[in-house]
């Protein structure tokens, strides 16, 4: 008897317990460190702190892109500086800007279709497609249609690149037309400070960019597409006010140059550039570069040479980048109006507009100087010089050079333009590691092999051999 | 067969009402019935309880009368007296020895009762889940079990060493250098993501042994500092006994957390203790290092043959190198860090990284108090564990502070009680891994060799300002050992209360809650100057850990006639955890010398996490005994998770075992056969998810000009997580064989873990990192074989041969969709993955090009050809684990050897792959000058860029151009398949590999002398008159020799810390081995 009472108040117990326990049990799952819900204006600082920090950081500005184009060089552990590179050097853009960048983009369209805001919706479809038009020319074929997406798609396909850069005009038109500088305001904006008419202007300026991308293989398109604009009524960045430029601030926020440079000493000016602003006595040379240390001469170290040539070169005799570069608070630029400029002097000269090639040319020069701050005397002087005049026999040479020189510092928009528009024309790195060839992409992430391997090996197939002299589709010759 | 079955099981059903009622009946008769025996005629037997070699009485062991509970224990003398009538039975049964009958006869005084140690056979008694003293035959699964001699002679820093090559299955990663971490798993990984080590169980307790690393986003230890795993606060010396109960069989009782097996560690007990029973133990030991690279000495500091000194970065020739590529070191005049721009000789100092270390030491003191009385019995020890590491300035301390208690409230009511306090603190532990500003083995591995270290030692001249071989990026060693230190203080109170109440005789309750509480806070500094942190930094980690488990039980023993036997129990637990991290870094600081959180020039980067997590759960088992010969055992347990959805919140599971022993079973009794057992079982054992792993959430990182910034989660999470679950099955036989000096036992067992709780690396794509997802099964199968020889035993002199074999094999059988790979973990271009097909732990590398013939295929430049694909390089798991212990005993002498053997699996050594590109090691050497095998060349008007053209050696070039002789061909073929004869400069050609992981992969066989005991027991006629019960003292050495290895230049067992992505080397502090004395005395 006594067995069973015990038994039956023990049952009792459990079972009561057992009630009471669910609530308790439902109650200690709820996650007390982080926000179930996201604010659109917090989401947009992020992504485009994120998205600056790695476009103007060190793996993908410094390490890679600024070497290839030669406005930098290795002074020390020279393996990149000489094209040896491992799958996992180009992991960062990929990385930061699918899972940084266009998710919390993505997060943004999503809420601002959900509350009805369409300037967010447009501001995230501008930013958006800048990173896909960065990771397309940096890697060629790419995740976008199934990019960002994980509950549809797992393991997201690679499109090409054509179908990249066209989705992303589409997608520029899209927010162009949501974008509306009287309605709902947008806060959280660190690029425009809310200015909704600039923005226009920057999704312009980049459906202008992608469409010289396309010209050399759709130069249908691209007519079109520049066409479509003007119909439109658009604007494009017209002014170095309106540049799309990250003004970085002092630690922990600061331009991520300064802060390599506050504990390491690896990079100099190359000294293809060096000596190209020196021979044409360019007034930018002093804001390009710094006076080295031990000699006060400008001295750009030559790209790619054995560690041991590099370091007899010596850290205090060659040239560190300018003070402009390397301060605390220098922007990193997105797109600049020297550039839009250029594009449009571009787009004249293939015929696309009926504007004059000849006279955009000479203002993006202009612009470039004014941007540094340059003397209206000293720019005047500059322009005077022959090898500064447009050619319009060889527009592609003309703009090609200038465009460099304007770019400086903006290693992958450099990079991507060095390759289309074919000028200047660089040697290889000296001791350079791809049997006298250059880059001309970056290698995908080694992890896609491991996590996306079938996706990964499409793209390969459709593509070419993953490798860094792999010429991508917008590339011609 | 099927037709006689439903009969069977209607009078099963019958037998089942019948037995209800029978119990009823019983309850009311038993205690009628054991009154009466108070009536029989009663007889006193006396004696002592001694062990059969040594003679030493064994106190607290525990006397009964077989079918009754009446009993008594042996006090510390090892006396004992009970009443008992002729006829009764006495059963004398001690843990660790083979249990005796004894037939009462009659009235017996000075019984001497003779314990054998239990050698895996027979009648031993061992601890089983939940506490439950088991008779080891009547179990179905296997466990195996370690002494408190074991333990305790042999001290480790931490415990989890003590398994090394002693318990077949079992593998234990060392920690690197002195201190840290160590990782132990049983019978391979089950869970392909989840934590792989067993659960720690004290005195029923649960305990924690989560290696808090660090949060990777802001602290500076992570991946920089191997912080111990918490199980080494437990003091060896209060260890009684540690049963290892393997995979799931063994563990189901536990739940969750014990798929992975579980460490179940009995503490010693004050029971049958005599007035103040005192025992000091005293133990001294120093270490060594056992291990460094091999490095070479022909060559110092520099590149392209050439150094002079300046500013030690790039002010001079080559002075901001920090490679080997140098001049010859031949004597040569050259200005050095050391001599003020004054030309010294250039010469080798071999011994320069090894005479940065010191020899480490331990002090290892405890003293403890025993006493028992009949109502009461305790035991307190304090125990102070004082370590100075073999990296200068390196230091930790234990304190450790153990009370437990039994008193008898009444003769039904039992109140037990257990306190362990410790407090563990480290001044400073040792920088591992690749930090700038911590690490302890990257500068040494970037190095000049020419460095004399004894100059680097007062690392600030007199102008204060630092001294050191590089500035370009190092801080001189000293400094970095001296002033960048990691201070780690842990509070740790671990303790529980017990009641047991016998209701009636064979029936008992049980309540108790148990609760493991610690606060560990770690402060970490990094001063003004450092090389690459100009400001310094400083941070505080913090991490606060309870758990609480309480748990009632009611346990139920019976002979339901003569032939069979019922323990049946079933209880409920309510366990709680709760673990907060709090973080904060200032990562500049605004003034020298000053570590506190509010001098800092930036804003503060902080991080904090809260976890909380229930489970509830309900549980019950029994054992059915035939004849005591045949045992049937089922558990089932069911829990309730708060980290689960409420629709799969709710999870069961049952474990089903059997043993049978057949010499008894079959009546053999043979002297050649003396113990044969089978066994065999299967088991289910379900496991939930950490917290808050259901719903996506954003967080917040430093706002930019004022503007917050809010992110989403790298981690898509899963609304319908499902528990994931172990399914095992296994079999085992033991023999006993020549009077049991044969023994033999062998497991088999095959582990399904299925529906596993992944976070899944999935491309960065979709736009996270990861992805949670149950999907996942892995399959282990493995087979551990023990085998015990005694060659030889006479009365003075026993050889005793104690083997054990494991050798698990592990495939990943799916993930989750079409995800073929998970990634364990990264070092570099290498990673360590679980791929569908393959063994758990694959390293995945970069791997030379290769033709069809799979000749290497070399670039027109002559260095080799890299292939844009990534291979598999091996796997990390071992193919067979081994370990042989030889033990003699003469007279009061025992000596025992320990050699274990780890063989198959692979390592990726960083060590190697550095130290071959800056030229450090000696495999460096080969076609480094004309005496190392080296080519002339020259390049024509000393112009690089063309072709380096062959000379013969001591011939000078065309033109007067500079003739190098450090000339080497890459073996291989270029792309039109001719052979290459490009010559590359020596530091060229080494770089030249480092591009491969594939040159970098070793075979991580290793075959090590862990261990030598030397002890003595004085002999009871001399410590008796000095007041002493008991002494011995014993001469211990660990890890004293890597008899085989096939890695150069490090110790192939090498844990960076105890998660899952191991087979990976990367510049970790070299092993130590351990020499030490031991005396222990009993008053």
């Amino acid at each position: 008897m006594k067995i069973n009472t015990i038994y039956i108040l023990i049952t009792a117990t459990l079972l009561l317990s057992t009630v009471s326990c669910k609530k308790e049990l439902d109650d200690s799952n709820v996650n007390p460190n982080a926000s179930e819900t996201a604010q659109p204006d917090y989401l947009l600082t992020a992504a485009i702190k994120a998205s600056a920090d790695t476009y103007w950081g060190t793996t993908n500005n410094m390490n890679s892109s600024l070497l290839f184009v030669q406005h930098w060089a290795k002074i020390q552990y020279t393996d990149p500086d000489r094209y040896i590179y491992t799958n996992t050097s180009f992991q960062d853009l990929w990385t930061i800007g699918y899972s940084k960048g266009i998710i919390n983009l993505n997060q943004m369209i999503k809420q601002a279709d959900a509350a009805g805001t369409p300037n967010y919706k447009g501001v995230a479809l501008v930013l958006r497609s800048w990173l896909f038009i960065l990771m397309t020319d940096a890697y060629g074929d790419v995740p976008y249609s199934e990019a960002g997406d994980i509950k549809q798609y797992l393991l997201p396909k690679y499109d090409t690149q054509r179908d990249v850069y066209l989705g992303v005009l589409a997608d520029l038109k899209t927010a162009q037309d949501a974008l509306n500088p009287t309605g709902t305001a947008i806060a959280g904006d660190i690029l425009y400070s809310g200015s909704i008419s600039n923005w226009k202007k920057f999704a312009n300026s980049l459906r202008l960019r992608v469409a010289l991308r396309i010209a050399d293989r759709e130069p249908e398109l691209a007519r079109q597409v520049i066409a479509a604009i003007q119909t439109e009524g658009g604007s494009y960045i017209s002014a170095n006010t309106e540049i799309a430029q990250l003004n970085y601030k002092t630690s922990p926020n600061q331009n991520p140059i300064s802060n390599l440079f506050d504990t390491r000493d690896d990079y100099r000016v190359s000294k293809t550039i060096v000596d190209q602003l020196a021979a044409s006595n360019d007034p930018r040379l002093p804001v390009y570069v710094s006076k080295a240390a031990e000699t006060q001469l400008y001295t750009g170290v030559p790209n790619g040479l054995l560690t041991a040539d590099a370091a007899a070169l010596g850290l205090t005799r060659t040239s560190k980048p300018g003070s402009y570069f390397l301060a605390p608070a220098a922007p990193a630029v997105i797109m600049s109006y020297s550039e839009v400029l250029f594009d449009r002097a571009e787009a004249a000269a293939r015929g696309f507009t009926g504007e004059n090639a000849a006279g955009l040319y000479s203002q993006a020069i202009d612009a470039s100087l004014q941007q540094y701050g340059i003397a209206t005397s000293d720019i005047a002087t500059y322009k005077a010089r022959a090898d500064v005049q447009y050619d319009a026999s060889n527009y592609k040479k003309s703009i090609g050079n200038q465009k460099w020189i304007a770019l400086f510092g903006q290693g992958l928009e450099a990079f991507a333009e060095w390759r289309r528009l074919d000028y200047p024309q660089l040697a290889p790195a000296v001791a350079g590691a791809l049997n006298g060839k250059m880059p001309v992409r970056f290698i995908y992430p080694g992890t896609e092999q491991s996590i996306n391997p079938d996706s990964y090996k499409a793209a390969v197939a459709h593509q070419g051999t993953d490798a860094l002299t792999t010429k991508l589709w917008f590339d011609v010759n | 067969m099927h037709l006689v079955q439903p009969d069977f099981r209607r009078k099963n059903l019958k037998n089942l009402s019948m037995f209800k009622l029978y119990k009823i009946v019983l309850g009311v008769l038993i205690p009628l019935f054991t009154a009466q025996i108070a009536f029989a005629q009663s007889v006193t037997v006396s004696g002592t309880v001694t062990e059969k070699n040594t003679g030493v009485a064994i106190p607290g062991v525990s006397i009964s009368i077989k079918g009754t509970t009446q009993g008594t224990q042996t006090n510390t003398d090892g006396k004992f007296s009970i009443s008992a009538k002729p006829s009764d039975v006495l059963r004398i049964v001690s843990i660790g020895y083979t249990a005796r009958e004894i037939t009462v006869t009659g009235q017996t005084s000075n019984l001497t009762v003779e314990l054998e140690e239990a050698q895996n056979a027979l009648n031993e008694v061992v601890v089983t889940a939940l506490n439950i003293t088991r008779e080891k035959k009547s179990l179905g699964y296997a466990v195996q079990e370690l002494k408190s001699k074991d333990i305790s002679e042999a001290k480790e820093a931490n415990l989890v060493n003590a398994f090394a090559g002693k318990v077949a299955g079992v593998t234990v990663t060392n920690s690197q250098g002195d201190m840290g971490s160590s990782r132990i798993i049983i019978r391979g990984e089950t869970s392909i993501s989840g934590n792989n080590q067993p659960l720690f169980i004290i005195d029923g307790v649960p305990v924690d042994n989560t290696q808090n690393l660090g949060n990777s986003s802001i602290s500076a230890t992570a991946g920089a500092r191997d912080f111990a795993n918490p199980i080494s606060d437990i003091n060896s010396e209060d260890i009684e006994s540690m049963s290892v109960l393997k995979g799931p069989n063994a563990a189901a009782l536990y739940g969750s957390r014990a798929a992975a097996g579980v460490v179940l560690i009995t503490t010693k007990k004050g029971k049958g203790s005599k007035g103040l029973g005192i025992t000091v133990n005293s133990n001294t030991s120093f270490s060594s290092l056992l291990v460094l690279p091999d490095y070479q000495n022909s060559y110092g500091q520099g590149a392209d043959g050439q150094f002079s000194y300046v500013d030690g970065k790039g002010g001079g020739t080559f002075d901001g190198t920090d490679e080997s590529w140098g001049p010859r070191l031949d004597g040569r005049l050259l200005p050095q860090f050391n001599s003020n721009g004054v030309p010294v000789p250039f010469v080798a100092h071999p011994n320069n990284v090894r005479d940065f270390f010191n020899t480490g030491r331990t002090l290892n003191n405890g003293i403890s108090f025993a006493g028992a009385n009949e109502k009461f019995d305790y035991r307190f020890s304090y125990n102070n564990f004082d370590q100075k590491g073999v990296i200068p300035n390196s230091s930790q301390s234990k304190n450790s502070f153990l009370f437990n208690s039994t008193y008898k409230i009444t003769p039904k009511l039992t109140l037990s009680t257990y306190a362990n306090y410790v407090n563990s603190s480290a001044d400073n532990l040792p920088g591992s891994g690749g930090k700038r500003s911590t690490s302890t083995m990257l500068q040494f591995t970037w190095f000049g060799r020419q460095v004399d270290i004894n100059e680097l030692k007062n690392y600030k001249d007199a102008n204060g300002k630092d001294i050191n071989w590089n500035n370009s990026y190092y801080s001189n060693p000293y400094f970095i050992a001296y002033e960048n230190t990691v201070g780690q203080v842990r509070n740790r109170l671990i303790g529980n209360v017990e009641l047991n109440y016998k209701i009636i005789d064979g029936l008992s309750a049980n309540f108790r809650t148990g609760n493991d509480n610690y606060t560990d806070r770690r402060k970490i500094k990094v001063a003004y100057g450092t090389n690459g942190t100009p400001f310094g930094s400083y941070e505080e980690d913090a991490y606060t850990f309870n758990e609480n488990n309480t748990e009632g039980r009611l346990n139920y023993t019976k002979s339901l006639n003569k032939d069979f036997t019922l323990d049946v129990l079933a209880g409920g637990n309510l366990r709680t955890t709760t673990l907060e991290n709090n973080d904060q870094l200032a990562s500049k600081l605004a003034v020298n010398g000053l570590y506190t959180l509010s001098n800092s020039r930036d804003p503060l980067i902080s991080y904090n996490y809260y976890t909380k997590q229930k489970v509830y759960s309900a549980f019950g088992s029994a054992q059915l005994g035939f004849r005591n010969y045949a045992y049937l055992n089922v558990t089932a347990r069911n829990d309730w998770s708060s980290t689960l959805p409420v629709a799969n919140r709710s999870y069961f599971y049952p474990s089903v075992n059997g043993s049978l022993i057949l010499t008894e079973a079959f009546d053999i009794k043979s002297d050649v056969l003396n113990f044969a057992k089978l066994r065999g079982g299967w088991s289910k054992v379900g496991k939930d998810a950490n917290p808050y792993q259901l719903i996506n959430t954003f967080g917040f990182i430093a706002p930019f000009d004022g503007n917050p910034q809010q992110y989403i989660n790298s981690t898509d999470l899963d609304p319908n997580l499902k528990p994931e679950t172990t399914n095992s099955t296994e079999a085992g036989f033991e023999l006993g064989l020549f009077d049991n000096r044969v023994r033999f036992d062998l497991s088999l067992y095959n582990t399904n873990s299925i529906n596993q709780i992944l976070s899944l690396d999935v491309s960065t794509a979709t736009g996270f990192s990861k992805k949670l997802v149950n999907g996942g099964t892995i399959n282990n199968k493995g087979l551990e074989v023990q085998l015990g020889f005694t060659p030889i035993k006479t009365n003075n002199f026993t050889w005793d041969i104690s083997t054990n074999f494991s050798s698990n094999k592990s495939r990943v059988k799916s993930l989750y969709g079409n995800i073929q790979s998970y990634i364990l973990g990264s070092d570099g271009t290498v990673q360590v993955l679980a791929t569908v097909g393959q063994p758990y732990g694959s390293l995945f590398g970069t791997a030379f090009e290769r033709n069809a013939a799979g000749e290497i295929i070399v670039n027109a430049d002559g260095t080799p050809a890299i292939s844009p694909t990534k291979k598999v390089l091996g796997k990390y798991t071992p193919d067979w684990l081994g370990g042989i212990t030889n033990s003699f005993t003469y007279k009061k002498f025992n000596l025992s050897v320990l050699v274990d053997a780890h063989v198959g699996g692979k390592i990726y050594s960083g060590t190697n792959s550095t130290g071959t590109y800056t030229g450090v090691l000696e495999s460096t050497l080969p076609g480094r000058g004309t005496e190392n095998g080296g080519l002339s060349y020259y390049y024509a008007g000393n112009d690089k860029t063309t072709k380096a053209v062959q000379v013969p050696a001591g011939s000078a070039a065309p033109g007067g151009a500079r003739v190098y002789d450090d000339g080497i061909i890459f073996k291989g073929v270029l792309a039109d398949g001719s052979a290459n004869s490009t010559i590359l400069p020596a530091a060229q050609y080494y770089k030249g590999y480092t591009n491969a992981d594939e040159a970098f992969v070793y075979n991580a066989t290793y075959v090590k002398l862990r261990e030598i005991k030397l002890g003595y027991t004085l002999p009871q006629q001399w410590i008796k008159s000095i007041g002493l019960q008991g002494a011995t003292v014993s001469v211990v050495g660990r890890n004293l020799l890597i008899i085989h290895k096939e890695v150069p230049n490090i110790d192939p067992e090498t844990a960076f810390n105890t998660g899952n992505a191991q087979g990976l080397e990367d510049l970790t502090l070299p092993g130590v081995r351990n020499i030490g004395f031991n005396i222990n005395l009993k008053f």
